[in-house]
């Protein structure tokens, strides 16, 4: 066993801090997500793989809002996302709690970077095994940001971690154009998701969530974009479009 | 007689037709002996805001030092200016923290957000907010000021106009106060900028 | 605020029960004095404590052609301090043959309350009346009969209210160029009297109901009344 893997708080002599590459590994076996910037929103999808058939699938959550106008996915492992999920909300209620709004999205992901950079340095622990994909909407307009178990962060027009990232972003480097309206936006997720996708792509395989900013004559009053997660039923007619 | 009352204030926030204002008078006292007639109450947050912070002076210079460092680590941080109503929620977020040791302030926010609306809005000692699309007053010549506002303030006063309307307000306020007054400050707050003029009153 | 417990000794029954012979019921009197008028103004809210008693229960006396007394704080006692005013001037009547002037009136008013100085009436009356040359003449009082002769006057729960927008607009305070000595038409008074009541009943809880204007000029007194709102 390498000497230089053991801690994290010890770098290897060629400048690596191996435990986050093996945390980055942990990501790339982790079911594809992609998130795609439109014009006016935000789509992020991931796949729900399952070990079994015999898995109560609709039970999966594999994507969770942290507030109002923010919602993450994931690649890597379920249990420590759960854990920054819980980390996210609270942050966000915080922030609310003092300003009585939301937080921008930028405030938020660097919020949460920073307790995942505290797991590449701290004793006693491990980095988180997750790559997040950050959706929301704030004053800036739709923003789409990308965590890794790192702490490092970086805003995307349109991305995708886990398995299957490399062609996934290929893809979408072809597919994408800033004028995109949502809706379109949530066709090419899908299709992204569905080049990779091992078996039958179906409402059940796939998670979607979207948020889209206020028409400007909304904008002026209390209503506040919301993140949502698409029902197994919308996904379907999205699925049956595509095909 | 009330901590409250210990050093005497009076501050008032009024709206006008795309512009506010907020007015204080300078004493300083310690019950009825007069200290210092030219004392900071009203203070800057940003460009287009002000917190007026009627009260007991140790408190009102401590907590006017916290708000600049929460204003300035918003600003770092969020790489924004603070609108009034967000600087409002985190006045209000302040005072409540200290829930059962208060700071003896009922501070008064006023200002423009970025659609050039104005803001204007009290808060007790608690951090209640109380907003008001007219007037809020503040201080020990708060019942004066009440009588004063709701007589003369009148809805979309161009900024001059709500100058003069300010000012007479607050004057004939402290006037009748024994322990405001002695000098004031007027802060209009407008689009274009903040015109702010020092009024000369009774010193009696 | 003032309330009924600055001037009341109170008594002790059970220990922790405190008993006053002094409640004050609320309400606002205020008096604007011209060249040839005075003017009486006052709510007709009678409370004690959270409590109206009263939406209609005046507290402005007329004493005679020529005189108006208003007043705040204890209505029993007001109204007492009232009889007996009307009782002396009725003696006074009798005695000199003749009404007894403003001045005096006034001065028997003063009289009357220090005389009882060790038990005051927890009254604060502005006595209006016109003085022997036809001019109107208002007196504030305290509750022991210190008196003043003002142009303007204003005392009861909104007192604090009231006041310092009458020293801004009857005496003209802070208004510079404007002559201080100049007294209002009887149009601008009563204009600013209603001014001053609407504003008081939107912010004390004490005032309102209906305002009742009386002005005394050379004809005698002439009353109005006015709508204030009831809540």
């Amino acid at each position: 066993m390498d000497r230089y893997s053991f801690s994290l708080t010890t770098f290897a002599p060629n400048g690596k801090l191996l435990q986050i590459e093996h945390a980055l590994a942990a990501v790339g076996n982790g079911s594809t997500s992609v998130g795609i910037k439109a014009a006016n929103g935000v789509v992020v999808a991931t796949e729900k793989k399952t070990g079994s058939s015999l898995i109560d699938v609709s039970s999966l959550e594999h994507m969770a809002m942290v507030c109002n106008s923010i919602g993450m996915v994931y690649s890597g492992m379920g249990p420590d996302f759960r854990v920054l999920v819980s980390s996210a909300r609270k942050m966000a209620q915080r922030y609310i709690q003092t300003y009585k709004e939301d937080p921008p999205v930028r405030i938020l992901v660097k919020e949460l970077a920073s307790i995942m950079q505290e797991f590449t340095q701290s004793g006693g622990v491990r980095p988180f095994g997750v790559s997040l994909l950050l959706a929301g909407v704030d004053d800036r307009g739709p923003n789409l940001y990308q965590v890794d178990p790192s702490g490092s962060y970086f805003p995307w027009k349109a991305t995708a971690i886990g398995k299957n990232m490399i062609n996934s972003k290929t893809f979408l480097e072809k597919r994408f154009n800033s004028d995109m309206e949502l809706e379109d936006a949530v066709h090419t997720a899908i299709l992204t998701l569905k080049e990779g996708i091992e078996g039958q792509m179906t409402e059940e395989s796939i998670d979607i969530g979207v948020i889209s900013t206020l028409p400007a004559a909304q904008s002026d009053g209390k209503a506040q974009p919301t993140f949502k997660r698409l029902s197994p039923a919308e996904i379907r007619d999205y699925l049956s479009n595509i095909a | 007689m009330s901590i409250m009352q210990y050093n005497g204030s009076a501050v008032v926030a009024m709206v006008g037709k795309n512009c506010v204002a907020i007015a204080a008078d300078k004493r300083l006292g310690q019950r009825a002996l007069t200290v210092d007639m030219d004392f900071q109450k009203v203070f800057p947050v940003t460009d287009r805001t002000y917190v007026g912070l009627p009260g007991l002076a140790t408190d009102v210079k401590t907590l006017s030092d916290r708000f600049r460092m929460r204003v300035n680590l918003y600003r770092h941080r969020e790489e924004r200016v603070i609108e009034p109503e967000t600087f409002a929620n985190m006045v209000s977020q302040i005072m409540y923290e200290r829930r059962f040791g208060p700071y003896f302030v009922e501070p008064v926010v006023a200002g423009l957000d970025k659609k050039n609306k104005p803001f204007i809005c009290g808060m007790d000692l608690l951090g209640c907010l109380n907003y008001a699309n007219d007037f809020v007053v503040s201080g020990t010549a708060s019942d004066n000021l009440f009588g004063m506002c709701e007589s003369l303030w009148e809805p979309d006063l161009e900024p001059e106009e709500l100058f003069e309307t300010i000012s007479q307000c607050l004057l004939n306020a402290v006037d009748r106060d024994a322990v405001s007054g002695w000098g004031a400050v007027v802060h209009i707050i407008t689009p274009d900028g903040v015109i702010t003029r020092d009024l000369k009153c009774r010193m009696d | 605020m003032r309330t009924a417990t600055a001037v009341a000794a109170p008594i002790e029954a059970h220990g922790h029960n405190h008993w006053s012979p002094y409640v004050d019921n609320g309400g606002t009197t205020l008096a604007i004095a011209g060249e040839d008028y005075v003017l009486v103004a006052s709510d007709t809210r009678q409370s004690d404590g959270y409590a109206i008693n009263s939406r209609y229960e005046p507290k402005a006396f007329v004493l005679s052609n020529n005189a108006v007394l208003g007043t705040s704080g204890c209505v029993a006692d007001a109204k007492r301090l009232c009889e007996v005013l009307e009782q002396r001037a009725q003696l006074y009547q009798h005695k000199h043959d003749r009404q007894i002037s403003t001045p005096a009136l006034a001065r028997l008013l003063s009289n009357t309350m220090y005389n009882r100085r060790m038990l005051p009436y927890y009254v604060f009356p502005v006595l209006a009346g016109l003085d022997s040359e036809g001019r109107g003449a208002a007196y504030a009082y305290d509750a022991i009969g210190s008196m003043e002769r003002v142009t303007n006057s204003c005392f009861g729960s909104a007192e604090t209210l009231i006041q310092p927008f009458l020293d801004n607009q009857v005496a003209r305070n802070n208004q510079r160029g404007a002559d201080p000595e100049r007294l209002l038409t009887r149009q601008e008074a009563l204009k600013i009297a209603i001014d001053a009541f609407t504003s008081a009943t939107e912010r004390d809880i004490y005032t309102g109901d209906y305002l009742e204007i009386f002005i005394i000029d050379a004809a005698g007194v002439h009353k109005e009344t006015r709508e204030l709102k009831h809540d």
